[in-house]
């Protein structure tokens, strides 16, 4: 703002942003303790008390919640490097690390490298982790792209730049899809259109950057819902069937004209079972009523309603409404509201345009995530792989997001003024 | 807002975004207040929907005792070997992937029903494998269908699939012997209908089926319904609802493969009723012996009523069979035995079949005709049957019956103990049949008796006045005075009749029910008493009437000449004064096909003791009897003994109920 000498009661850190980081952490903990461990006979303390410490931490090292803790330390001491090393100096690898993701990108493609799951190929097999390069790609392309729209406002004038802009989006935006991971590559696009944005691209591109953006999504929209057998875009059939259990359109409207009932009964079938997810986490989230069920007491958590592969990671935002109520969805998403906050304004306070766009580019990360996440939990958005930064269990997203803390506090400390 | 005013003024691009990020987040919080707040409700009740099973639970079937409490029905615990598929699921998975290696290693791709479908042989082969161990287990044959299975796994997987019901005392030893039983097989125990009588009471009692469906008022859907039984006919159908209280309902959790996680009781249940029949379980066996008795495969039935108040004390009817049959199913070939057209042995014949009365109807005859002023006294000459010398006949005015009696000079008392047609259509015809009607209609003959609730009652027939005042000829009154067509009764009814002769006038309606009290008196539920001695009806005849008819009635066991004396000869040798002295009444009815040929004969004898202050009615009959006084009196004989000698060993007989009310 101006000219501030060293203040002496202003710390160095952002210390709410850090205050709300770690009740999210504590959420995530507890939380995918009881996504995981509710059903089990025997809990922590129990297992604490009646097994030989050795057995016991070797019971720890195989449950989730335990792994998410290590998962929280590694990626806590990622961000305090993440944060002391200046984020000018990180920068200056910021085009060796996004050709690196791509190329991890076009790896995990290859079969034998990357590994399959669930019908897609996004992670590689690092032996002691499951690399997901698609999350790092994510970091990787804000650096690139803060970097690349850093430079003075006159030059983004250029619409050879706006082009080549559009083409660092791009890229990995099409190798993500190819995964297929949709929810990652989505997320990349209000991210990029947001640094662009701010960088301050002309408004006529953005105009009719967003016109186009906008008018290949209705027009997919269209195709995936309306469009006859052969003239649909050739997608995954579980990514279409996502969309129509969104858009609440019937399964049984695609039959071909010769279907038998029994065609038409396999139909309805996978409607119920593509919506189960969805209409089991509507239950558990709606269930939970205004003061939620107890930790550890709801029962579609529990007894499996909630499908159990997805409750500790997607969908683990429906286990906190479930046993929380309204008032703990509230408070999670009061906390994200914090950490955005003061990242938007740490994106205000920062000490030129490069730390600007870096914040912008991580808080509408973060924040892109959240809002598709717990969207789709409470059926606001499609449902699409996209982790709760923080809270949902994973390792390459925790990781991610806790280097993407430590970014944002990175450039608090280089702040302007101080 | 507070980190909006830290966001410089002129960076509105900043500023958009953050406005951005405040209403997304807003539009979150909206959308989650709208979810959880406003339609939680709808949420809560889609999740009980899906979560809650609901389990019918039969309340415990009352027992039935007879009037001094031993118990003619009640429960006992039946052991039915089920399987838990929630037990079994590891193994299901085990079989499931041991298969599916084999095929990998075979390196045969399945497609995704394919796995399906072996996931569900792999299911059945490891339930079947248990069955075909139990099977072997108890040496009997044991099928598991695969429909069923698939069914109950789908739908009712949080209930055991019913193995083995009802194990013999074999069966349950060798499964306790076998002390390893194999995971997913467990013994449970459900409450089972059981008559510790056997076969005998039988036919009052009627027998139940097993039947879970719901009755009214009551909770009509349930996911699933614990074994209860229903009363088809007799006793247990007629307070069946008292009987059977109201069931209970039960919630389980299940979770989503349907495994049952906690159960909670939603309505609890109220058992049903005892019943405290009137029935003297003693007398009852005796009676029933007493017919085994009377002929190698007896048709017949006796009833013995306490003539005071009309409770029935023994309704006994041949042949009987075995309730216990009915609680798990009879066989095809039982259900043949039990259908056999001639002995059709589930027919209640005290009461359940309309029988022509024959002799036994001529009292009714007799109280018409002396309270219309015939003279007791006067005699009557009878002639002898021109084809046969040696019986009489009647033969007037177009009108010819041939008679059993011998030809000559009758009185009342002769006729009646010779039981004399000619004699007898004379008085009637004098009387006249609307008279004969009258006296009928006060014993309520062709009417209810009021147990029609058992489904076994029929009411026999009994013309009215307006079916005699017009197409009614003297032949017809001829026919009806010896208790011939078109006339018919039950044995139950003539009990009713004979019950009034002997007390003095008073119908009384029979009584079979006493008291019904609550399983658990401590509940509070209070005991029902039917009161005894109900009053249906007067006769309205004159003592001296009735007088003459008992006397004339004792001499049919005491006078030589009496067709019941030779059954009673014996018994009026017994030692000891206070033996009963029987008044009777022998009776052989014909029963005539369409051409009126004689087919068969239904033998009758009513009677009552002890003739100075009368007790007791004691009616049988049995069908294709001989003679009543051949086949039916040695059999009302015999009660009458087993009375004497059940009143001799202990005092307090028939008297038990009443000091209980």
């Amino acid at each position: 703002m101006n000219i501030n000498p060293i203040n002496e009661r202003e710390s160095r850190f952002d210390s709410l942003q850090l205050l709300a980081v770690a009740g999210l952490l504590i959420v995530g903990v507890l939380f995918v303790y009881s996504a995981t461990m509710a059903d089990e006979p025997v809990g922590l303390w129990q297992q604490f008390r009646e097994l030989r410490f050795v057995e016991f931490v070797r019971w720890l090292l195989h449950e989730l919640f335990f792994r998410q803790v290590i998962w929280y330390g590694v990626g806590a001491v990622a961000a305090v490097v993440v944060t002391f090393v200046p984020y000018q100096s990180l920068t200056r690898w910021a085009y060796v690390l996004y050709w690196i993701t791509v190329v991890s990108l076009v790896a995990v493609l290859v079969p034998h490298v990357g590994s399959m799951r669930f019908g897609a190929r996004r992670w590689i097999d690092l032996g002691f982790f499951q690399f997901q390069p698609s999350e790092f790609a994510k970091l990787a392309f804000i650096f690139a792209l803060a970097h690349f729209l850093s430079r003075p406002q006159e030059e983004l004038r250029s619409p050879q730049l706006f082009w080549r802009a559009l083409a660092m989006i791009g890229l990995p935006f099409l190798l993500i899809m190819k995964e297929p991971d949709l929810g990652s590559a989505l997320v990349l696009v209000p991210t990029g259109l947001a640094l662009m944005f701010v960088a301050g691209t002309p408004r006529r591109y953005l105009l009719r950057l967003g016109g186009a953006v906008g008018l290949c999504a209705a027009l997919f929209l269209v195709d995936v819902l309306f469009a006859p057998q052969g003239w649909r875009i050739h997608l995954e059939s579980y990514q279409q069937d996502r969309l129509l259990v969104y858009f609440g359109r019937d399964f049984t409207v695609f039959a071909k004209k010769d279907a038998t009932p029994a065609d038409l009964d396999r139909m309805r079938q996978r409607q119920r079972d593509r919506s189960f997810n969805v209409d089991q986490a509507l239950i558990s989230v709606g269930s939970g009523g205004v003061w939620g069920k107890g930790w550890r007491k709801g029962t579609q958590n529990k007894y499996g309603y909630l499908p159990r592969a997805v409750a500790h990671n997607d969908f683990i935002f429906s286990v906190i409404a479930e046993e929380k109520g309204f008032v703990g969805g509230v408070i999670v998403i009061t906390l994200y509201a914090v950490v955005l906050f003061t990242g938007i304004r740490t994106a205000g306070q920062a000490r030129d345009r490069l730390g600007k766009l870096l914040a912008v580019g991580v808080v509408t990360l973060l924040f892109s995530q959240v809002f598709i996440n717990i969207g789709m939990n409470i059926r606001m958005m499609p449902v699409t792989g996209v982790p709760l930064p923080l809270l949902s269990y994973g390792g390459s997203s925790v990781l991610c997001s806790l280097i993407a803390i430590g970014i944002l506090q990175n450039i608090y400390i280089h702040r302007k003024g101080y | 807002m507070l980190i909006f005013d830290q966001l410089k003024k002129n960076d509105p691009a900043l500023r958009l975004v953050a406005l951005a990020v405040l209403v997304a987040l807003s539009l979150l919080l909206v959308g989650l207040w709208w979810v959880q707040v406003v339609r939680g409700r709808y949420y809560q009740a889609k999740l009980v929907d899906q979560s809650y099973r609901t389990v019918r639970v039969p309340a415990p079937r009352g027992m039935i005792l007879d009037r001094n409490r031993k118990p003619l029905a009640e429960n006992r615990p039946s052991y039915n070997l089920g399987l838990y598929l929630e037990e079994l699921s590891p193994n299901f998975q085990q079989q499931f992937s041991d298969w599916l290696s084999a095929y990998k290693q075979a390196k045969i791709p399945l497609r995704r029903e394919q796995r399906e479908e072996l996931g569900r042989r792999a299911r059945y082969a490891v339930a079947s494998n248990l069955v075909a161990q139990v099977s072997g287990l108890f040496q009997t044959p044991l099928n598991l269908d695969y429909d069923d299975f698939e069914r109950h796994y789908a739908q009712e997987r949080a209930f055991p699939l019913m193995v083995c019901s009802d194990l013999n005392r074999d069966q349950i030893a060798r499964v306790e012997e076998h002390a390893d039983l194999p995971a997913g097989l467990d013994l449970d125990i459900q409450p089972t209908r059981y008559y510790p009588q056997g076969g005998t009471t039988v036919h009052v009692l009627g027998y139940v089926r097993l039947d879970n469906s719901s009755v009214s008022n009551e909770e009509a859907y349930y996911d699933h319904r614990l074994p209860d039984f229903r009363g088809i006919v007799g006793v247990e159908a007629a307070f069946d609802p008292q009987l059977r209280g109201s069931a209970g309902e039960k919630a389980e959790l299940v979770d989503n493969l349907g495994y049952r996680q906690q159960e909670s009781m939603i309505n609890p249940v109220e058992p049903g009723m005892n019943l405290v029949l009137t029935l003297d379980l003693d007398i009852q066996k005796a009676a029933e012996n007493a017919l085994l008795r009377a002929e190698a495969q007896t048709r017949g039935a006796a009833v013995v009523m306490d003539v005071r108040n009309g409770d029935i004390l023994a309704m006994a009817s041949a042949p009987t069979f075995d309730p216990n049959k009915f609680v798990q199913g009879v066989t095809p070939q039982e259900w043949a035995q039990l259908n056999d057209e001639r002995l059709r042995p589930m027919f209640n014949r005290c009461m359940q079949e309309n029988y022509p009365p024959g002799s036994i109807f001529k009292p009714i005859v007799a109280l018409a005709a002396l309270e219309n002023g015939m003279n007791p006294k006067e005699e009557y000459q009878v002639e002898a049957d021109p084809r046969d010398k040696a019986h009489g006949w009647y033969s007037k005015d177009g009108i010819t019956k041939r008679d059993t009696a011998p030809p000559g000079m009758y009185d009342f008392k002769k006729a009646l103990i010779h039981s004399s047609n000619a004699y007898f259509i004379n008085c009637g015809l004098h009387c006249g049949m609307r008279n004969i009607v009258r006296v009928g209609q006060k014993f309520h003959l062709g009417e209810s008796v009021g147990l029609e609730d058992t489904r076994q009652q029929v009411k026999g027939y009994f013309p009215d006045l307006k079916r005699v005042s017009s197409g009614w000829s003297d032949g017809n009154t001829a026919n009806a005075c010896i208790g011939q067509s078109p006339i018919l009764v039950t044995p139950l009814q003539m009990a009713v009749v004979t019950m009034a002769i002997a007390n003095g006038g008073k119908v009384y309606w029979p009584r079979l029910l006493a008291q019904m009290e609550p399983q658990d008196p401590t509940l509070g539920e209070a005991t029902v008493v039917y009161p005894a001695a109900r009053l249906r009806d007067e006769l309205g005849v004159s003592r001296r009437s009735l007088d003459i008819l008992r006397t004339a009635m004792l001499d049919d066991t005491e006078n030589a000449e009496g067709t019941a004396y030779r059954a009673f000869r014996s018994y009026y040798e017994l030692p000891g004064s206070d033996r009963l002295r029987v008044c009777g009444k022998t009776g052989t009815a014909q029963v005539q096909n369409e051409r009126n040929i004689t087919t068969d004969h239904i033998t009758w004898f009513i009677s009552f003791a002890p003739y100075e202050n009368p007790r007791y009615a004691v009616v049988v009959m049995v069908e294709s009897g001989s003679s009543g006084g051949g086949t039916c009196a040695p059999v009302a004989c015999d009660i009458y003994r087993s009375i004497l000698s059940l009143e001799q060993a202990g005092p307090a007989r028939n008297t038990t109920l009443a000091r209980a009310e």
